[in-house]
């Protein structure tokens, strides 16, 4: 009992760090923090349906692309409608569902399982950056929303309100608005794994067979896992169209679609807040790993990636996160 | 009569693409499980080997090709004894980290070659056959991954080292008890998995730019090869390169080559959902 009201400490006092953090950092750094608290969700969908369920999926790029891409066309379609801002982003996630549920459908009760669905995934977020890339011309055009081939699509609303003083999804407002969803999503996605059908999806990871022949529906469970874990990687490329005003093909690449797998496995794939702190601080460093050189970057996190998997297969933070409940208990004690 | 050749031509061409990048991994994918992110990489490095031995050594082309081979089976041994033996019977891991390899080696071939690197010459000469003119080399390719894959099926499924290495991959406990140096065999396995991926990465590399991510060029055509190939990759494989190199020349031969490749992506999907275990179940079920 004791040990559950410091486990939930943890959370809360990292969410109070992050809540004061704008009081001391001026708006460059603070638009940092932003952008790498972008990236957590797509992270936490793949600890969703990785971590909990043993499905390795690389689709999570795909869907991070296509809400990016629904939520472009869809707002410039209707740039200065009413509340375009709002209801815009919203639509573009119920897109990115709608997709996830057909190929999470096609997935499990087409009966592909284990590392086959790694490479479908793989095969279908390849199609969507090769589709993307070559969709330069001006025929490829949904109302006035050119797709822009390898440069990618611009001029897209901001998120939020355009009419109240702080309504925009910019700046601060952005900052506050992303740690939010997060302590929102964080706190739901624990309400998931504690719930009967989050229960009935760990333990599919272990026997699927025993989970269905106890007589449950197992292909439903991971379908409504994997549309979850989707729609988490649509609101990663929501925001981050929102953070920078673009988005390109090569967001959904080989690279792009390693680095949510190297964010998770580093992080530690079973513990949704380790992978929250490990994706904005391995986002971070690549970022500024980075300034020397992209390849530097990458390289850290392939060598990231292959000690992780090799030494630590929980997770470094998590380890941490452990070893800091445990001295904690030890000092109160 | 032309037009039939160019069309034979251009099927026996993506017909040898798609067998020499999956000949590799289906060895260490069809035979050991191990799903290996990494094969573009090691196909990178016996293209590098080739070139650069040949540039800067200025050895003949099938010598320095053989060098390629050679460092490209040195490096996946190196890799085998560090990382990959440790992840036997953890798929999902040796996917996670082989695809962290393969991103330390593309990027540090950037890093040291540059983005570009300058090539060889294609060897042999051209045909002329009409108004068109045609590769001697490439109808060699095709003729030559044919060969290949033949002297693998023997390897594999005739000779006593094949019967070991079936009999480890299947019962690695039962073949350990029997006397089988288990580790053995499966560092040989990788290392000809390897080699193999060495052997495509030096036949390509005289006709191909040369750039880090050459390797991404092939890693897609091989799984998709390898996975349509099914359980028993040695049987399955032609068949799958044949259906491929055919729905991707004909879609390509009607739109453009990207729409080839996409075709190809979902050709793959729909071989999954409805031949899960590929072409080989295909023709075992028949017989």
């Amino acid at each position: 009992m004791k040990n559950n009201i410091k486990k939930n400490k943890l959370p809360i006092i990292i969410f109070l760090i992050l809540g004061i953090v704008p009081f001391f950092l001026d708006s460059y750094y603070l638009n940092n923090i932003s952008y790498f608290m972008c990236w957590s969700f797509i992270s936490l969908g793949l600890a969703v349906i990785w971590g909990m369920g043993g499905v390795l999926s690389f689709g999570q790029t795909a869907f991070f692309g296509l809400a990016g891409y629904s939520f472009s066309v869809i707002s410039i379609n209707f740039l200065g409608v009413a509340g375009v801002g709002i209801w815009s982003p919203i639509l573009a996630l119920i897109v990115t569902g709608f997709f996830g549920l057909i190929v999470g459908y096609f997935l499990f009760y087409g009966g592909i399982y284990d590392v086959f669905i790694g490479i479908v995934t793989l095969a279908i977020t390849l199609v969507f950056e090769t589709f993307m890339q070559q969709t330069a011309g001006p025929e490829y055009a949904i109302g006035p929303a050119r797709l822009n081939g390898f440069n990618g699509m611009q001029g897209m609303p901001t998120l939020g309100f355009q009419d109240l003083k702080f309504g925009l999804i910019e700046g601060v407002t952005q900052y506050y608005f992303i740690l939010f969803l997060a302590a929102i999503i964080l706190l739901g996605l624990y309400k998931f794994k504690n719930s009967k059908i989050g229960l009935i999806f760990l333990a599919t990871k272990e026997d699927r067979d025993r989970v269905a022949s106890l007589g449950h529906n197992v292909q439903r469970i991971q379908l409504i896992a994997f549309v979850i874990a989707s729609m988490l990687a649509g609101i990663s490329g929501i925001l981050y169209t929102n953070w920078g005003g673009y988005i390109t093909p090569s967001s959904m690449g080989l690279v792009s679609a390693a680095l949510p797998v190297v964010w998770v496995a580093a992080s530690g794939k079973k513990d949704f807040l380790s992978v929250f702190v490990g994706s904005i601080f391995l986002v971070w460093l690549s970022q500024t790993l980075a300034i020397n050189g992209a390849q530097f970057a990458i390289i850290t996190m392939g060598l990231i990636l292959v000690v992780t998997t090799r030494f630590f297969p929980d997770g470094i933070i998590l380890m941490f996160k452990n070893k800091l409940i445990e001295k904690i208990k030890w000092l109160q004690s | 009569m032309i037009m039939l050749f160019n069309i034979v031509y251009q099927f026996g061409d993506a017909l040898s693409f798609l067998l020499l990048s999956a000949i590799g991994l289906a060895v260490i994918f069809g035979m050991m499980k191990i799903i290996n992110l990494a094969h573009g990489e090691f196909i990178t490095v016996g293209a590098y080997g080739t070139v650069v031995s040949g540039k800067v050594l200025h050895l003949p082309l099938p010598i320095a090709m053989a060098f390629g081979v050679l460092v490209t089976i040195i490096f996946g041994l190196i890799l085998e004894k560090l990382i990959i033996r440790h992840l036997y019977g953890r798929p999902l891991d040796s996917v996670v980290a082989t695809w962290g390899i393969s991103l330390i080696v593309s990027q540090s071939f950037l890093v040291i070659f540059g983005p570009s690197y300058e090539g060889l010459q294609t060897p042999m000469g051209n045909f002329k056959l009409g108004d068109y003119s045609y590769s001697e080399y490439r109808v060699f390719l095709i003729f030559f991954s044919l060969s290949l894959l033949a002297l693998l099926y023997i390897l594999f499924m005739k000779t006593s080292f094949g019967t070991l290495a079936r009999a480890t991959i299947e019962k690695p406990e039962i073949a350990s008890s029997m006397g089988v140096n288990v580790n053995n065999i499966y560092s040989i396995t990788f290392a000809i998995g390897a080699g193999l991926a060495g052997v495509t990465g030096a036949l390509y590399a005289p006709t191909m730019t040369i750039v880090p991510s050459i390797g991404q060029a092939f890693i897609v055509s091989a799984f998709i090869t390898v996975v349509s190939a099914g359980a028993s990759p040695f049987i399955g494989l032609v068949p799958a390169a044949a259906f491929l190199s055919t729905v991707q020349t004909s879609v390509t031969f009607f739109y453009k080559a990207t729409i080839g490749i996409i075709a190809l992506l979902f050709s793959v999907i729909i071989i999954i959902r409805f031949l899960p275990k590929g072409f080989s179940g295909l023709i075992s079920k028949q017989k």
